[in-house]
């Protein structure tokens, strides 16, 4: 099981160690609210693949489950889980407590 | 040579021709500044034909400049994207000249090289016709340095029929997709818009600024452009899409988002142009091609072409990707569909597409080789449903290192020399390389 508080703060986390890396200072001081990507967001393409494909290892290396967060049914969702740091971190919780 | 063109610019006038970040430019206003261009260049007295390029986006002083060198018989080559690449892609053509260009405004700068008599430019020359050289990825990992005969290739855009709907420019100068795009709106006297960027952001409010209604676009800029929640587009009326697969599910959730907006498939490479394709219905994967400048067959699953703007060949490679009778092989995997229509599948070999960008694993490796750490890598695609496919680094790390730590400093270190597409989106570390997974890749 992950909990909500546990699945944000991985997201916060690992924002803060791809700012630095992306060259993102903004991502630094990631909350809820910031947003990932569309309107107004701080990651292009590649920085949105390369946070997805950390999120999966990370949830494996802390809760020995083995998930795909970006799938077609994360693309075809009308609300992208992918649009802010809060609904990102929703997603996964339901994600990792599906398997 | 492309005086045809220019006439045309005379006739279209007032009429607007490129809209982007430095304003609006009229066709009278870019046939002055095509004649300026000339006249610069008339000026360096260059005594034979001459490797100039062009750096800069789409814009003005870029079109005038490509026109310019092409109505002269020189060889044009237009640098866009990402500046690292630009000192290695200079060497290779040895350009003479740089010509620095932002918006309408250009500077020139003499460039010290051996002058290059390489022989398709001299081949050129002895013909009186002017080269265009565009960059692919090479199989060694370096890019390699193709010589269209831009004479033939503004030819076959003189019998466009004039339309004047605002279209995207969404690749640059320097790609095939991008120049056939120009140049076939220039030839039409419709309105290219450059938008500031390619990000999604850019690209919608440049639609929505000049009310663009042809969008040439990648499946994965479209899947993106879904990604990001807007989709009230209300111009569009026709989106192109190309230089990748197009998944099923992806045109489907298209179709869906645009349902005035009609969609069709493209296809083209660096070394044959871009050709006239057909799509059965709107749905469908498969595409015919239908031009006349053109042949193919399928040959063992791979798409072969002979197109009448073939490069002339490649600067800095074999011709090893043509047969000895002029046949260009693709690389791309189709499969035969009904009524003389193919599907394309992906590429042969190893090869990675990440969203219409190609990457090749060897220069990505050589790199990720250099990292303090690093003992052994392989670096290969995955299927990715954001970006079509995704570039991938299995690393050997030595004993004790801080994993964490190691792959931010082998992303920063190709971040510092790559562009931000063929650095590893994920890193897995592994005991060792091994044959059997190897094999198991690659078959």
């Amino acid at each position: 099981m992950i909990t909500r508080k546990q699945s944000l703060d991985l997201v916060i986390q690992r924002l803060g160690s791809l700012a630095l890396e992306l060259g993102k200072p903004a991502l630094l001081n990631a909350d809820e609210s910031t947003h990932l990507f569309g309107d107004a967001a701080h990651l292009d393409s590649i920085g949105l693949v390369t946070l997805i494909a950390d999120l999966e290892q990370d949830i494996f290396n802390q809760f020995g489950k083995r998930v795909t967060l970006a799938d077609e049914k994360a693309m075809s969702r009308l609300t992208s889980p992918f649009r802010r740091v809060g609904l990102l971190a929703d997603y996964m919780v339901e994600v990792v407590n599906k398997v | 040579m492309s005086s045809w063109i220019l006439k045309r610019f005379q006739k279209f006038d007032s009429q607007p021709a490129l809209a982007g970040p430095w304003g609006v430019t009229t066709y009278a206003q870019l046939l002055a500044l095509t004649r300026k261009a000339q006249a610069d260049l008339q000026a360096l007295n260059l005594s034979e034909p001459t490797v100039i390029a062009i750096l800069g986006e789409h814009g003005p002083a870029v079109v005038a400049w490509l026109l310019a060198l092409e109505s002269a018989g020189h060889f044009a080559v237009p640098l866009a994207g990402n500046a690292q690449e630009f000192p290695a892609k200079l060497s290779q053509v040895s350009a003479q000249w740089l010509v620095t260009a932002e918006g309408a405004e250009w500077k020139i700068y003499p460039r010290i090289d051996s002058s290059s008599r390489h022989e398709i430019f001299q081949k050129l020359a002895r013909q009186k016709e002017a080269g265009l050289v565009l960059f692919s990825s090479g199989t060694s990992g370096s890019p390699k340095a193709m010589v269209q005969n831009f004479t033939q290739l503004l030819k076959t855009y003189e019998n466009r029929r004039a339309n004047r709907l605002p279209i995207l420019a969404l690749l640059g100068c320097d790609h095939i997709g991008g120049i056939n795009t120009l140049l076939s709106s220039l030839a039409a006297g419709a309105l290219l818009v450059v938008p500031e960027n390619r990000s999604v952001d850019s690209v919608i409010k440049a639609i929505r600024n000049h009310s663009v209604v042809v969008l040439p676009a990648t499946p994965t800029f479209l899947n993106l452009l879904l990604l990001s929640g807007v989709v009230h587009l209300p111009s569009l009326r026709l989106i192109t899409y190309g230089t990748e697969p197009m998944p099923e599910s992806l045109l489907h959730r298209l179709h869906k988002a645009f349902p005035v907006v009609r969609f069709v498939q493209t296809f083209g490479t660096s070394e044959t142009g871009i050709l006239h394709t057909s799509s059965p219905d709107p749905d469908s994967p498969y595409l015919k091609i239908d031009d006349d400048n053109v042949v193919w067959k399928v040959v063992e699953g791979e798409l072969w072409l002979k197109s009448k703007t073939q490069v002339e060949g490649y600067i800095n490679a074999t011709n090893e990707k043509f047969t000895s009778d002029g046949w260009f092989r693709t690389g791309d995997k189709v499969e035969n569909g009904p009524d003389g229509t193919i599907r394309i599948l992906g590429r042969i070999g190893e090869l990675i597409n990440v969203g219409g960008e190609k990457v090749m694993p060897t220069e990505i490796e050589s790199i990720i080789l250099g990292v303090s750490g690093v003992i052994d890598c392989r670096v290969y695609g995955e299927k990715n449903v954001i970006v079509g496919q995704a570039v991938v680094a299995e690393v050997v790390a030595q004993p004790d290192v801080d994993l964490d730590a190691l792959k931010s400093s082998i992303r920063s270190a190709c971040r510092a020399v790559l562009s931000a597409y063929k650095v590893p989106t994920r890193i897995n570390f592994v005991s060792d390389i091994s044959c059997e997974r190897l094999k198991k890749r690659r078959g």
